[in-house]
């Protein structure tokens, strides 16, 4: 009986996490790589607020983490992925597509430019990268639900 | 009998003299106004604080509408035209306007109009303001009306709402003694006076009023769904956030998570970007130094 039910519960395990195991959704992976882009944002943010030092390693690592997210971004979102998953993508991804493109591509100049500055000290981080915090503060408010 | 319709007639006269003074809203004098001489860029740090354009519009042509539980208010236009604007008010009319709620022709505001925080503002930063609002170009407008369900179509009885709650006193106490008093009585008077954050931020109770031991400890979205955060340096509002945290996100958009500003408070956050650097971070010590609040147990 015991060895019955060890079976049934792995096989439904099984065939529940398959399908996700097998092929995850854009929903999904956009939900990771902007974790990830929050994540490098993290020591950027850091250094502007004046509660971390100026590091042009570690700047040049989230800039750079920044520009692979801008190329991936644009394929992430294809039509039907409008809901599910608790997505925060807002309808007007879709219904507005040119503009959100152009913000994506804004957001990806904004990055290749601070990558090409090489900024050597916080006052050249600054305003490469508050141009870059820009973009992704416009993005959110015409791309994205408020979460409240 | 003459001596009980005397009585009855005194009763009566009492009563109304009551009601008329319970109703009634005290102003400022013409001795009120102190010598001053207006600036005008001060006036201008004074319209980002308080986010003036927010409701009146960049021109400040005014239009908006605010949809609440008492009805429609429309946001009046107060650029400097004489017929659709504030063009012509005395600097006295202005102050009573601002700092007390009533109009040139003696009638209340309603409490739309935040003037029960702006009445904590100085009166030479008042003038200060008028002065940077006489700059702008006069638009004719439309006249705007409220449309509000009964009771609150009485304004006569908003009178009674300020002798409630219109007090200019401060809500925090500082002491003086501490030794960042002058920047804590900054960002009390950024956040208390001209910011008024409280009007969104604190909930409010009878009538409307707000209830001030519940001060900044967030409320019900008075546009619909959702809630205004708590602002308390309890862990259900900012007790996460350092005061680097806060001033980065008055002047950047950006959480301590790195997720960005939504909402209303969008608007106020790019008018707090326009402030100095020395403000935003006054506002964080005075909203890290006040009394951490939960949220109110219905919000779970």
């Amino acid at each position: 009986m015991k060895h019955y039910r060890l079976i049934l519960g792995a096989c439904l395990t099984a065939v529940l996490t398959f399908p996700a195991a097998a092929e995850e959704a854009p929903q999904e992976i956009r939900h990771e790589l902007m974790e990830s882009v929050g994540d490098a944002a993290e020591p950027l943010g850091g250094m502007l607020k004046g509660e971390r030092e100026f590091d042009a390693e570690v700047a040049m690592e989230s800039l750079r983490t920044f520009q692979q997210a801008a190329a991936e971004f644009g394929d992430l979102f294809p039509e039907g992925s409008d809901t599910g998953y608790d997505t925060e993508a807002r309808s007007t991804i879709w219904s507005d597509r040119a503009g959100f493109e152009t913000a994506l591509a804004s957001f990806g100049e904004a990055v290749d430019t601070a990558i090409a500055a090489q900024p050597q000290s916080l006052d050249e981080l600054k305003p490469v990268a508050g141009a870059v915090f820009k973009q992704c503060k416009g993005c959110h408010e015409d791309y994205r639900i408020e979460d409240d | 009998m003459p001596a009980k319709r005397l009585a009855a007639f005194t009763a009566v006269a009492v009563g109304l003299g009551a009601a008329w003074w319970l109703t009634s809203t005290p102003v400022l004098a013409p001795e009120d106004i102190p010598d001053h001489q207006p600036d005008a860029a001060a006036g201008e740090r004074l319209f980002h604080a308080g986010g003036c354009r927010s409701c009146h519009g960049e021109r400040l042509e005014g239009g908006l509408e605010l949809s609440t539980e008492y009805g429609i208010f429309r946001v009046p236009n107060i650029t400097p035209d004489p017929v659709s604007g504030i063009g012509g008010w005395t600097t006295l009319e202005f102050v009573n306007a601002m700092s007390r709620g009533v109009s040139p022709e003696g009638q209340h505001y309603y409490p739309a109009f935040p003037y029960a925080s702006y009445a904590r503002m100085t009166v030479t930063d008042l003038l200060d303001l008028k002065a940077w609002l006489d700059e702008f170009p006069p638009v004719p407008g439309p006249a705007v009306r409220h449309e509000l369900r009964f009771p609150w179509n009485i304004r006569r009885a908003v009178g009674f709402w300020n002798r409630l709650y219109l007090d200019p006193a401060p809500v925090v106490g500082i002491d003086p003694s501490a030794p960042n008093a002058s920047q804590l009585e900054r960002g009390r008077y950024l956040v208390e006076a001209v910011g008024h954050c409280g009007e969104c931020h604190t909930p409010r109770g009878f009538l409307g009023g707000p209830d001030s031991g519940r001060w900044l400890a967030g409320a019900p979205n008075p546009e619909g769904e959702g809630r205004v955060p708590n602002i308390t340096p309890h862990d259900d509002g900012i007790g996460a956030w350092s005061e680097k945290d806060l001033a980065w996100y008055f002047e950047s958009g950006f959480t301590p998570d790195y997720d960005t500003v939504g909402g209303a408070m969008v608007e106020v956050q790019e008018n707090l970007a326009e402030l100095g650097a020395e403000d935003r971070a006054a506002i964080a010590t005075y909203l890290k130094s006040i009394p951490a609040l939960p949220d109110a147990p219905a919000d779970g």
